[in-house]
């Protein structure tokens, strides 16, 4: 491990010291301290995980006329689905390579007439889109419809993220601000979104539609259960235009 | 003819540098590692663009198999007096008594057994099962959590809504809250303290399950785990 060299070229005087050149080989401590960080490395989470902070109504009855109501105008429904194959697996869209998830949308109360009397609901406001988040720095798919929903908000809080930037004012007072204005109730056109979840939506497309929430600051929606009109709806829509 | 002297050097290469190296990327990892934990089933989470990070401390994590299994993990604080090993310690001391209030089959646990589920960090079993499945080995054990066919494995959970006849989670879920560390209480009123975690292909009927148990323990500020992702994507 250790090597001694003594350096004896032999044209020393007598009586001087000896030099001693001293090689202490590192490779087995090497060896050592690459497997420790091998097993830190393979044992070790560097991305801590991240959380949605949610809060729930509870459980308790409610009477009616203590509900709040949302107004019709501002009301956006969105009905998540994923598209299964027989086993239960997520299918995957062929055209963007990310999990079939179909947002069907509409706006104020469902539209439930049938007046060609075909026997299926003529859904003049039910649409369906996808989550495709942004494309070429443009909002896509249902962050598109959302977005322009609450553009009034998204207007304000720009000119703060400005602000923001140009480091004007500091990161607390942005997060403050910006909460003000999401939950300024003078901006009129503020959306309320119900969010409900089909029995095929995966926990990944509910977890989206709460992130776009988030992307486009609308702070008053709520997750709700599916009832009959809303699979009446989905049905009947399907029944006339089938997926591909 | 003069013979040609082959010199012989000396083939060391001087390591000094590269350990150097590797004991720094060494030190750099055991600081800011935070070990893996042994989960039963490993889930994928779905991502978001929350930057909200889980506490280490204090929280509950909710962890919901594919097939709907749930499984529960605790942790205390960081100082001795409500660590995590006592936190479940007391825990299962409590959510067995309550057990017991409701089902004619009592349940009686050994000091050893006490001490054994102190030490497992994600539990999963009906309590019926506890003792028995207490006393396996840690590999049995790890194999009767990991089986999804077993029907002893996972929190028993059902949509009950009475809670003077509370299901099984409901019972955990109580005895987490009502445990004596105050820490504990106070995060799971602030949001903090559970965090539901769920594969991201479950179908959400599944989930949903557990989110209305928790809703109707009044439990109904929590954190859903996601991973990390940018505004585009």
């Amino acid at each position: 491990m250790a090597q001694i060299e003594q350096s004896d070229g032999g044209k020393k005087k007598k009586g001087a010291q000896k030099k001693m050149q001293i090689h202490v080989d590192f490779t087995p401590m090497v060896d050592m301290n690459m497997l420790l960080i091998t097993f830190f490395m393979l044992c070790t989470t560097m991305i801590k995980s991240q959380t949605l902070q949610i809060s729930l109504p509870s459980n308790e009855k409610v009477e009616q006329e203590q509900q709040n109501k949302a107004k019709e105008s501002q009301a956006v429904t969105l009905i998540l689905d994923t598209e299964r194959d027989q086993d239960g697996n997520v299918k995957f869209d062929p055209e963007t390579g990310k999990p079939a998830h179909f947002v069907y949308y509409y706006f104020g109360k469902p539209d439930v007439t049938d007046e060609n009397k075909d026997g299926l609901i003529d859904n003049s406001n039910l649409k369906v889109e996808k989550f495709i988040g942004n494309q070429n720095g443009e909002t896509q798919g249902i962050r598109k419809i959302l977005h322009d929903k609450n553009k009034t908000v998204l207007a304000k809080i720009a000119v703060l993220k400005e602000d923001w930037k140009n480091k004007k004012i500091t990161d607390e007072e942005y997060q403050a601000r910006a909460k003000e204005i999401r939950n300024d109730s003078l901006i009129a056109d503020r959306p309320v979104v119900i969010i409900k979840a089909g029995p095929n939506a995966s926990w990944e497309s509910l977890i989206s539609a709460l992130d776009e929430m988030q992307i486009n600051q609308i702070s008053r929606y709520q997750i709700d259960n599916i009832n009959a009109v809303d699979s009446a709806l989905i049905f009947d829509y399907l029944a006339k235009n089938p997926r591909k | 003819m003069g013979k040609v002297k082959i010199k012989r050097k000396s083939t060391l290469i001087d390591m000094t540098a590269m350990s150097d190296v590797t004991v720094l990327l060494l030190t750099f990892f055991m600081l800011t590692s935070t070990f893996l934990q042994k989960e039963p089933v490993t889930v994928l989470t779905p991502s978001s663009v929350s930057e909200i990070k889980v506490p280490v401390t204090n929280t509950t994590t909710v962890l919901i198999s594919p097939e709907g299994k749930v499984f529960l993990s605790v942790s205390g604080d960081a100082d001795s007096t409500y660590s995590s090993e006592k936190v479940r310690a007391e825990l299962i001391r409590t959510a067995v008594s309550e057990y017991n209030k409701t089902h004619s089959k009592q349940v009686q646990l050994t000091q050893e057994q006490v001490n054994k589920f102190a030490k497992m960090n994600m539990f999963g079993v009906r309590i019926a099962d506890l003792p028995a499945f207490l006393d396996l080995p840690q590999i049995k054990q790890d194999e009767v959590l990991s089986d999804m066919n077993n029907p002893s494995t996972g929190i028993p959970i059902d949509e009950n809504k009475d809670l003077n006849k509370p299901n099984e989670f409901q019972i955990w879920m109580r005895a987490i809250y009502n445990s004596s560390n105050p820490n504990l209480e106070s995060s799971i009123k602030s949001g903090e303290g559970i965090a539901v975690k769920a594969d991201k292909d479950t179908p959400y009927t599944t989930v949903h399950n557990v989110l209305d148990n928790l809703q109707t323990l009044k439990m109904n500020k929590f954190s859903l785990l996601t991973a990390l992702k940018t505004e585009n994507d």
